[in-house]
């Protein structure tokens, strides 16, 4: 047996020992009041009108800092013989302007609108990786030396349905924007018929066409908030949430690990990959809406 | 159970999960259009600008190392050309060289035999000539041997008509060429 494998079966012993413990010592600890869904609530913090500051806001703000302070502070600092972060910059920077935008519509459309589509995936992926960093932004408290911290949690603007909403209506707004501009009010809805339908079933299918681009706000905002939620809502599960909720303690120990797994994925793939999707739909939507043929 | 009951709390609270909040919405526009704007006026442009620099760059650098090598190339066949028509010269030269160094070596040996035939027969005639001379001397020692002989044999003197007579006869008997040749041998 080898000494990795030794180390392996080891630790996979403690693991289930300590599970087995806190069985038996933490059982039947008893049911705490705890309600998931409250690491979601935005109670509002500062009273601004309309403009009220609640948690959604504070990470909103704490991401769009930082995605402008990140991105000229690279930009400034950009020279002739790249470091390696330059370099990975500029990659994103590449897949960004020739894969995402160039890759979807034609150069003088890609020239104009890249800097919406890059603003777009940087400030969702901001958004997304942000949310993955707890911060002490919780809604029940505990106290170090008399202080009264708020509980660390992660959240994400972009779990909550506002955020991608807005940003799928303003993809939504400019793609119909430049689709008008170029075929005209009636050329563009004539565009939304695939070619090749005529008479009575042109209609129908028009309509359909017509709800099919109105759903895209719903399905573009929803697969981004969902997903981030989701995300949230396991992580927090498996971080604890479920051993208080069913009032099992060894579950705790039991799921950690897999809660830290989930968190690396959510991190490492689903944050990006979700900022992708989200500008690569943009990118194709807004290109589709001045190309010939539907 | 309490999660369930939790969720439908949630969805006809709104706690902005899943309704939109206003607020949240007009915030997100402000954000991100100010995030818009300071990318596209001043992060994306100095990126780009950045990039392209480097582009031009490195297609410039390109460019020179090919026009570089393009004249290398030329330089090097231009010194492959002269290096093969030196060593044509060279060649010629080592060629004419020894074809004139031939032409001299036949030339002196064509005169050499030439010299050497000629004190050939410079030397035989010579011999011949010698020859010739030492047979009269014999021929005239023997004709005066003979008169005295005669003189002895007959004891009177022989007048100068009969002598001439005499030898004349015993001469002309006598082969001298035989012995010439003799002598040659």
């Amino acid at each position: 047996m080898s000494q990795s494998r030794k180390i392996l079966l080891g630790a996979g012993g403690a693991y289930l020992l300590l599970v087995v413990l806190a069985f038996i010592l933490f059982g039947s600890a008893g049911r705490q009041d705890f309600v998931p869904q409250e690491e979601f609530e935005l109670p509002t913090w500062i009273e601004l009108g309309p403009l009220d500051i609640n948690k959604a806001v504070l990470y909103l703000l704490i991401s769009g800092i930082l995605t402008c302070v990140t991105m000229v502070y690279i930009a400034k600092r950009m020279e002739a013989k790249p470091n390696r972060i330059q370099t990975a910059v500029e990659v994103l920077y590449g897949v960004m302007r020739d894969n995402i935008t160039r890759g979807n519509m034609n150069d003088k459309m890609a020239a104009k609108w890249f800097p919406f589509i890059g603003a777009l995936f940087l400030f969702i992926w901001f958004n997304n990786l942000i949310g993955f960093i707890p911060l002490p932004t919780g809604h029940h408290h505990f106290t170090v030396l008399g202080l009264e911290i708020p509980t660390f949690g992660i959240y994400a603007a972009t779990a909550n349905v506002s955020v991608p909403l807005v940003l799928s209506l303003l993809v939504f707004f400019s793609y119909t924007f430049e689709g008008i501009r170029a075929k005209g009010v009636g050329g563009y809805l004539k565009s939304l018929i695939p070619a090749g339908v005529t008479g009575a079933m042109a209609g129908f299918i028009f309509v359909l066409e017509l709800l099919s681009n109105i759903m895209r706000i719903v399905s573009l905002s929803v697969r981004l908030f969902a997903n981030m939620l989701a995300g949230h809502l396991i992580i927090l599960f498996m971080a604890g949430g479920l051993a208080i909720l069913l009032g099992i303690a060894g579950i705790g120990v039991f799921l950690l690990p897999i809660g830290i797994a989930l968190y690396l994925f959510e991190v490492g793939l689903v944050a990006t990959l979700q900022a992708f999707i989200f500008a690569t739909l943009s990118a194709i939507y807004i290109g589709g809406a001045v190309a010939e043929s539907h | 159970m309490n999660l369930l009951f939790a969720a439908e709390e949630a969805e006809e609270g709104g706690s902005g999960l899943v309704s939109p909040v206003i607020g949240v919405m007009l915030w997100t526009l402000i954000v991100f259009g100010i995030t818009l704007i300071v990318l596209w006026k001043v992060a994306f442009p100095r990126i780009a600008e950045a990039l392209d620099k480097r582009q031009r760059m490195i297609e410039e650098s390109i460019d020179t190392a090919e026009k570089t090598k393009r004249e290398a190339d030329e330089l090097l066949r231009e010194y492959r050309e002269r290096l093969s028509d030196a060593r044509g010269q060279a060649d010629d030269i080592v060629a004419r060289a020894r074809r004139t160094a031939d032409a001299h070596e036949q030339e002196s040996q064509a005169e050499a035999r030439t010299k050497r035939e000629e004190m050939m027969d410079q030397t035989r005639r010579d011999i011949e000539a010698e020859t010739r001379r030492a047979i009269q001397q014999i021929r005239s020692e023997v004709a005066d041997l003979t008169v005295l002989a005669t003189e002895k044999v007959t004891r009177k003197s022989l007048d100068s008509s009969d002598q001439k007579r005499l030898v004349d006869e015993a001469l002309a008997e006598l082969d001298f060429a035989a012995l010439a040749n003799e002598e040659r041998r």
